[in-house]
């Protein structure tokens, strides 16, 4: 029963996405805090690949010899989850997307971002099955379409921005649309033609490409948007000074010449981690403004 | 009840191993059928279970989804149940919301998500839980999706059961192979006991066989079976009645020749009588002629009288010839033979001073195709009858004609009947049993003419007292026809 509750909020709080839902969401028993022990908490948004065990295996292991002490690793089904923990100091830092970042800037310091392909950055796609015979995203309308989270800036954002500039709503243009909570899943649902299309992430895309070649590809890219801030490590402004986040910092900068940093940045096909400036997410906090001034 | 006659009909040593194959195909009919039967019943209950498990199982992953319309949360259910229900071999899986509406197929591709739910998919489901459809060899299932009393959505399974059938079909070779394999086992085996069991049998019906042809040979010890005490027990008997056969045979031919004996005395003597009558005429007049045959009248009666006296002895010798030389026998039938029996009898009538009623219609022909011996010894045989059994000073009679191709020789006596066993000689199917008595051996040998040449014999008591013995004998048809020619 308290799963159907929860579906049910979380359903509203989908739409419009405030801190006192957030907070709503903090109030189910998995969440509660436990922000008084020593354990440092990392939060992981289902951005990538986080069913990976080994990867969070040899992630865990890297930063708890790092950082100093346990290291949580804290994982939920949607960004919105994570990204409440992460506001209201539930979690000492997250890896979250640009879209909640700069949606709570004021709330959020940087700590790293992660360099794919020797830049910060990455593209959102969007996708169709393979077999699809189209060329342009504007022949995408009318289509059962697959988002990945509302809180997603690849998965969500950038498509509903281009319709945005377009003068459009998700729901005029396409028939109908859905989330999945994961851009693989997005790219399930696409090679499976459940959907007819998807928004997704190019990084996450390209990775499992060569992770899951034969699910990958049964789908096509139709349109790569502009490089945009690769989503960030972010931590609270209320932890500001922690010894631990300044360790969390200097470990992620310098995993690419750490042993077992490299397995971790192997396994996740990045280069590394980059300090990064708040403005690479700019051009993402330029899209909310667009969204939000349509409407 | 035509099949029974038929079945019956087949020697024992193939129709025991056919019934034997018959009823162990019967059998295992039944067993098959059974067994089919409790394979259908436990695979339907496994079915059963399997569709429970796996509704249950999705239903409690796509409820949540479903609740909240969740087209990928559902998707993702049905995605994931097809690799955990492996044992379903699910095909298709479509759940629809609570306006019917497809939210997720485990195929989007052929039925895509808020689409109508296909038609058919409502209509064709059985009252079970399972429906079977043979042809497709896929079952259906389905399940409400109930969420606090109400109605939500609904399950539509539908999944590969050829393997069932597989399996029923593996189970039913296997019976077929196996009882086929006994069925042939042990009818070779039942084969094989009967031929076995019938030797003795056959044995037996080898010595049966030669002694219908006349040569009854007892069974050798060496033929015996060594452990089989009943079938011994049958030769033994076998034996002894061969045995009791040939007795009998030897103590026929004793008596027969007895007879023939006996009555080759009486006929010798009558022979004997019937030339010494004349003797002492002809001694008469040998004497009439030494002392007055220069007188010419006297001489010439004597001569006469010697003469006449000579012809009846020739007459009396020729008939005896004529009855009792082989040669003669196989000649056809004249009247001159019926009178040489009339001359046989005539010392034993006058002996016993009967009359004889003698009525010989034989149209225009000389001689009848028939074998004169054998019908001549008959007649005499049956007219001695009648005159042993006629008083003294009775009446016998010979009443002989031909008509259609027959011959009908009738001997009438004023006797007093024939007992039962007597007649039976003549006219029983089977003589045997009065002959083996030892009695009326004459008549036997009747018997045994008109057997010979396919005639019948009738016996009739008439009412003024007396036997009337009527031979009826076919006249041969190429000896008619040659005497034509």
């Amino acid at each position: 029963m308290e799963g159907q509750i929860h579906w049910r909020r979380a359903s509203l709080s989908r739409r419009q996405f405030s801190l006192g839902a957030a907070m709503a969401v903090l109030a189910l028993p998995n969440a509660s805090a436990q922000a008084d022990d020593d354990t440092f908490r990392f939060g992981l948004t289902p951005v990538f690949l986080t069913s990976d065990l080994e990867l969070l295996n040899h992630l865990r292991s890297y930063l708890s010899v790092k950082v100093g002490g346990p290291v949580e690793l804290v994982m939920r089904r949607t960004y919105q989850e994570i990204t409440a923990l992460l506001v209201s100091g539930q979690l000492h830092s997250a890896w979250i997307c640009g879209y909640p970042y700069v949606q709570y800037r004021d709330s959020l310091d940087l700590v790293a971002t992660p360099s794919w392909q020797g830049e910060p950055l990455y593209q959102s796609y969007l996708i169709v099955p393979s077999d699809r015979a189209v060329e342009d995203w504007l022949d995408l309308r009318g289509d059962i379409h697959a988002f990945s989270d509302p809180d997603s800036n690849s998965g969500l954002l950038v498509t509903r921005t281009l319709l945005a500039e377009h003068g459009m709503m998700p729901d005029q243009f396409f028939a109908r649309h859905f989330f999945t909570y994961g851009h693989r899943n997005v790219i399930r649902a696409v090679a499976s033609r459940l959907a007819h299309s998807g928004s997704v992430d190019g990084y996450v895309w390209e990775v499992m490409r060569e992770t899951e070649p034969s699910l990958v590809a049964d789908t096509r890219v139709v349109r790569r948007s502009e490089w945009l801030g690769f989503p960030p490590v972010a931590a609270p402004k209320s932890f500001t000074g922690d010894p631990r986040l300044v360790r969390l910092e200097e470990a992620l900068v310098s995993m690419a010449g750490d042993p077992d940093g490299l397995k971790v940045l192997e396994l996740l096909r990045l280069d590394g981690f980059v300090a990064a400036e708040p403005s690479l997410f700019d051009s993402i906090a330029a899209k909310v403004e667009t969204v939000r001034r349509f409407g | 009840m035509k099949l029974f006659a038929r079945l019956r009909s087949i020697p024992i040593s193939y129709r025991m191993p056919l019934i034997v194959a018959l009823l162990l195909i019967a059998v295992s009919a039944a067993i098959s059928e059974g067994v089919l039967e409790r394979l259908s019943r436990t695979q339907e209950r496994f079915l059963d279970g399997l569709a429970q498990t796996y509704l249950d199982g999705l239903s409690s992953a796509v409820l949540p989804a479903v609740l909240r319309d969740d087209v990928w949360e559902v998707f993702d259910a049905l995605d994931r149940s097809a690799s955990s229900y492996g044992a379903m071999a699910p095909l298709e899986t479509i759940v629809t919301g609570a306006d019917g509406r497809v939210l997720a197929a485990s195929d989007p591709g052929k039925i895509a998500a808020y689409s109508e739910l296909p038609d058919g998919f409502v209509g064709r489901y059985g009252p079970g839980l399972v429906t079977i459809d043979e042809a497709s060899m896929t079952g259906f299932t389905r399940r409400e999706l109930v969420y606090q009393g109400l109605p939500i959505g609904t399950i539509h399974a539908t999944f590969d059961v050829s393997h069932l059938f597989a399996e029923r079909r593996e189970i039913l070779i296997t019976l077929l192979v196996t009882n086929g394999v006994l069925a042939a086992f042990f009818s070779l085996g039942g084969f094989l006991l009967v031929k076995r069991m019938i030797g003795p049998m056959r044995v037996l019906e080898s010595h049966m066989r030669a002694a219908a042809n006349g040569t009854a040979e007892p069974i050798l010890p060496g033929e015996f079976p060594s452990r089989d005490p009943e079938v011994a027990s049958l030769f033994r008997g076998y034996n002894a009645l061969v045995h009791a056969e040939r007795e009998r045979a030897d103590l026929a031919m004793r008596l027969a020749e007895e007879e023939k004996v006996a009555s080759l005395g009486r006929l010798a003597s009558g022979m004997a009588h019937e030339i010494n009558n004349p003797l002492g005429g002809l001694f008469n007049a040998l004497d009439t002629l030494q002392k007055h045959g220069s007188t010419p009248v006297v001489r010439a009666t004597a001569i006469n009288l010697i003469e006449r006296g000579l012809q009846g002895i020739r007459e009396v010798v020729e008939a005896a010839l004529a009855t009792y030389r082989p040669e003669r026998a196989a000649r056809p039938l004249s009247a001159t033979d019926l009178e040489d029996v009339r001359l046989l009898l005539k010392p034993e009538l006058r002996r016993c001073r009967q009359r004889l009623a003698w009525t010989i219609a034989w149209d225009d022909q000389d001689e009848l195709p028939i074998k004169s011996g054998p019908v001549r010894q008959a007649v005499l045989n049956l007219l001695l009858n009648a005159s042993a059994v006629t008083a003294e000073g009775g009446e016998i009679g010979l009443a002989a004609h031909v008509s259609s191709g027959q011959l009908s020789l009738e001997v009438h006596d004023q006797g007093p009947g024939f007992p039962g066993d007597i007649a039976g000689i003549l006219i029983d199917d089977d003589p045997g049993p009065a002959v083996r008595a030892g009695c009326g051996l004459g008549l036997w040998m009747v018997r045994r003419v008109v057997d010979d040449l396919g005639g019948q014999v009738t016996i009739v008591e008439k009412p003024e007292g007396g036997t009337v013995v009527t031979l009826i004998l076919p006249l041969s048809g190429e000896e008619r026809q040659a005497d034509a020619a």
